[in-house]
């Protein structure tokens, strides 16, 4: 229960985030016993590199604060949808924060929205989508994974979610989103390997306001036929982005420097260059510099508008026409 | 069709014009008029009708470039012109010698001026291009795209929203919101983790009100969310938060204050920010800067005050509306605050007998209430100054375990933060980031990363407060 209010102290049952470095973090569920290889339960401790960890010990510990451990420390945190998605254990790939934002924003999301997500695959990009359209709005997530669907429901009730969203086991290429949601949706986004083929259903699925329906993809050709069949279904104002996030290194650093004028002049002592070798200045310097790799794709972004139902129709009046 | 409320365009309602690509933000009107380029648009025809209407402009006398509106319920195209000709070659016979077109600048004038549609005038400007047929099928579409911008004369009304109002600044002038590309908006709120509930502490010193409007919208109608948008200035910048037609009650949870008022009060007390502005007033404004406190500081700040009481003397009415609309959310979220801000009225009702409490010190009150009642959830800043005092100030009212996010279009000052708040040993997850965003251009066989990208993405600074 520990994504939908702040909280000071550490219960039973919270999940938390163990923040031991900049790249390890690790989620951990407040029990006192979990069940090994073997299927027996056993004391909940997690290994880190500074030592062993009781899980259970973190009961009434404080949010954001130190946790001793036998050869260091660690910090809890409580959850965020970033630090979620940093630490959720994997079953597909998953859409990343810088990703994730942008999706957010172009969706034009806000509390009391009704969204529509396929497939969820690990629940990244979920757990953002609930922080948006909470507490008036719905989440409405599918995947024909059965496995990943019942796995990310347990996750929404663990971390107190469960009000806020739906989710469904259902092939939405064949089946569409279901009837019962019908013009009822505001946004529809879609992270599958055939986007074009859910938008037939996106289209009686958006309110007759309209709506934003917005793809991401891994493939170039994924974005064509997708662009190719929303603009024949009368989706307007589209556009397609790539975001890269690059972090920068901050560090302080001693560059040398080299004494080299002196060589001009003849020099009557002794040689000024063999001087300047023994007693090197140097000058300190906060330097930036980008990692050595970053990933250099992650997928393409493509966002559209659905007009309202009566604009709509005068578009496919126009087409016919032609 | 829409029968809701907030689909109808209302005098007073914020609107934006799409006219082909261009885009601009309209306050509705009783007798508007607006311009685009050159012409000028009377206005008033769009009142009571829904959003996503579309309208031709038609010129009020033939030959004047001023026009009122009609509602259409179909736009021509320039796509079909190209139909009825025979398709495009390639271009190997063209020579740019820059008299492809028969028309002279007058003639086409004219024609313009006769009153003859956007499409017809099309039609002579093609008949009378001597390469148009050399070109290809390709170029000839691309030739329609820029004429229709050009001599089509339809807008359609759109309703505000945050990535609407963002494009729009972010397209005609990006300095005005202070570079804030998408992507670093959009990570912003993600890196405050603002929502629908909690505090939220935003310093902003101008950027139109965009960051402010867009954690506002996060927050979201009745919901129990509050925002302090803390500012340097006299007034908050608030042009874009205007923009998006938030109903009053969300509005209300907009607590918009001077930062130094802000900080005097909360660690002095109101006498303090009182004595100092009727010592200041008494001076006449001329001041002699005590050495203890930066010069920019006190000057500006006193202005500030200053101006600020001006401003409330002459809004007198607004002030008793204002003061109801707060109460009222206080009823909703915290009953006993309510009681308290009454007896403190009271009491400072008697002391200060000169100076009527005005506006701003009531907003700062409130504001310093809330962090009083409250650690914030989440700190966004957004400075065109050194972020680092800044940030140091705010720090102490997040709570533990919650995220901040600076925002600053230079990575230099981001750096010098960094490396102060890493050796302060009380924030973790300190990352320093800059993203790279480019459009695309997807066509059947002709997909490719847009021409031009903005490379001003700007830096930022995110991380978690511990304890
Ligand atoms: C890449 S994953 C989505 C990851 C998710 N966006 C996240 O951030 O965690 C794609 C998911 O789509 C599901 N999927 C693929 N085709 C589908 C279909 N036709 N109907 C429903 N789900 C589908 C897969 O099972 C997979 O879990």
């Amino acid at each position: 229960m520990s994504f939908n209010k702040v909280k000071e102290f550490i219960e039973e049952g919270d999940v938390i985030i163990l923040y031991l470095g900049h790249n390890n973090m690790h989620s951990l569920e407040i029990k006192a016993k979990i069940p090994n290889k073997n299927g027996e339960m056993v004391d909940n401790v997690f290994q880190t590199k500074y030592g062993a960890l009781k899980v259970f010990s973190l009961v009434g510990h404080k949010y954001g604060t130190k946790k001793k451990l036998s050869r260091g420390w660690a910090y809890v945190l409580q959850p965020t949808p970033e630090l979620w998605t940093l630490t959720v254990p994997h079953r597909t790939q998953i859409i990343y924060s810088p990703d994730i934002s942008l999706i957010l924003h172009l969706m034009d999301l806000v509390p009391g929205s009704i969204v529509i997500e396929t497939g969820t695959g690990s629940g990244s990009l979920s757990h953002a989508l609930i922080r948006v359209i909470r507490p008036h709005g719905h989440l409405f997530t599918f995947d024909f994974h059965e496995q990943r669907v019942n796995i990310a429901q347990a996750e929404f009730e663990k971390h107190g979610l469960s009000k806020f969203v739906s989710s469904s086991c259902k092939d939405v290429c064949i089946e569409g989103f279901g009837k019962e949601l019908e013009t009822k949706a505001d946004a529809i986004f879609l992270d599958l390997p055939h986007p074009w083929l859910a938008i037939d259903y996106a289209v009686s699925t958006l309110k007759k306001s309209g709506g934003k329906l917005c793809s991401f993809s891994p493939c170039i050709e994924q974005v064509q036929r997708t662009c190719a069949k929303l603009i024949s279904k009368g989706f307007i104002e589209l556009n397609t982005y790539e975001c890269l996030q690059r972090e920068v290194h901050v560090q302080y650093k001693n560059l040398p420097i080299l004494n080299l004028e002196c060589l001009q002049y003849e020099n009557v002592d002794k040689d000024m260059a063999q001087e300047s070798e023994n007693e090197k200045q140097e000058v300190k310097l906060l330097t930036a510099m980008h990692a050595r790799s970053l990933p250099g794709h992650t997928g393409f972004i493509t966002i559209a508008t659905l007009p309202p139902f009566h604009v709509r129709k005068m578009e496919i009046n126009l087409k016919s026409k032609d | 069709m829409c029968e809701n409320e907030d689909d109808i365009i209302t005098v007073g309602k914020y609107v934006i014009i799409k006219k082909q690509n261009f885009k601009k933000i309209y306050k509705v009107a009783t007798n508007g008029i607006l311009t685009l380029g050159r012409d000028t648009v009377q206005m008033h025809e769009i009142i009571g009708k829904t959003f996503w209407t579309t309208f031709e402009m038609i010129p009020v006398k033939k030959g004047k470039r001023t026009y009122f509106l009609k509602e259409v319920l179909e736009t021509e195209s320039l796509n079909d012109l190209l139909s009825e000709l025979p398709s495009g070659n390639d271009n190997r016979t063209i020579v740019d010698d820059g008299t492809s077109q028969k028309l002279s600048k007058e003639e086409i004038l004219r024609l313009q001026e006769s009153g003859k549609t956007g499409k017809e005038i099309v039609g002579s400007l093609i008949e009378n291009n001597k390469s148009f047929l050399d070109r290809t099928e390709y170029s000839q579409e691309k030739y329609l795209k820029k004429k229709e911008q050009k001599y089509l004369r339809y807008i359609t009304i759109w309703k505000p929203n945050i990535s609407l109002l963002h494009d729009v600044y972010f397209q005609l002038d990006h300095n005005k919101i202070g570079n804030l590309r998408m992507d670093s908006l959009s990570q912003l709120l993600s890196y405050s983790d603002v929502q629908s509930d909690g505090l939220y502490i935003l310093y902003d010193s101008g950027s139109h009100g965009m960051p402010a409007a867009a954690m506002l919208n996060r927050i979201g109608a009745n919901t129990e969310g509050h925002l302090i948008n803390l500012h340097p200035g006299n007034v908050p910048q608030l042009a874009l938060v205007n923009a998006m037609n938030f109903p009053r009650e969300q509005l209300d949870r907009l607590i918009n204050v001077n930062i130094y008022s802000f900080l005097r009060l909360y660690y002095q007390g109101e006498s303090a920010v009182l004595d100092k502005i009727s010592k200041k007033v008494h001076n006449n404004c001329i001041n002699k800067i005590k050495e203890n406190e930066s010069k920019n500081d006190d000057e500006s700040l006193v202005n500030n005050e200053i101006s600020q009481i001006e401003e409330t003397d002459m809004k007198e009415g607004n002030l008793n509306n204002i003061n109801e609309s707060n109460d009222k959310v206080e009823h909703s979220t915290n009953g006993s605050l309510k009681r308290k801000r009454d007896e403190s009225d009271t009491h400072e009702a008697v002391k200060v007998t000169v100076v009527k409490k005005p506006k701003w010190l009531m907003e700062t009150q409130y504001a310093v209430e809330l962090v009083k009642g409250s650690k914030a959830r989440g700190l966004v800043i957004v400075a065109k100054e050194h972020p680092l005092n800044i940030v140091t100030a705010l720090l102490p009212f997040l709570g533990f375990s919650r995220p901040f996010a600076i925002y600053h279009a230079h990575r230099e000052p981001l750096q010098e933060t960094y490396m102060m708040l890493k050796q302060k040993q009380n924030v973790i997850n300190l990352r320093l980031l800059s993203n790279f965003l480019r459009s695309y251009q997807v066509l059947p066989d002709r997909t490719h990363p847009d021409i031009l990208t903005s490379d001003t993405g700007g830096y930022l600074l995110s991380g978690y407060l511990v304890q």
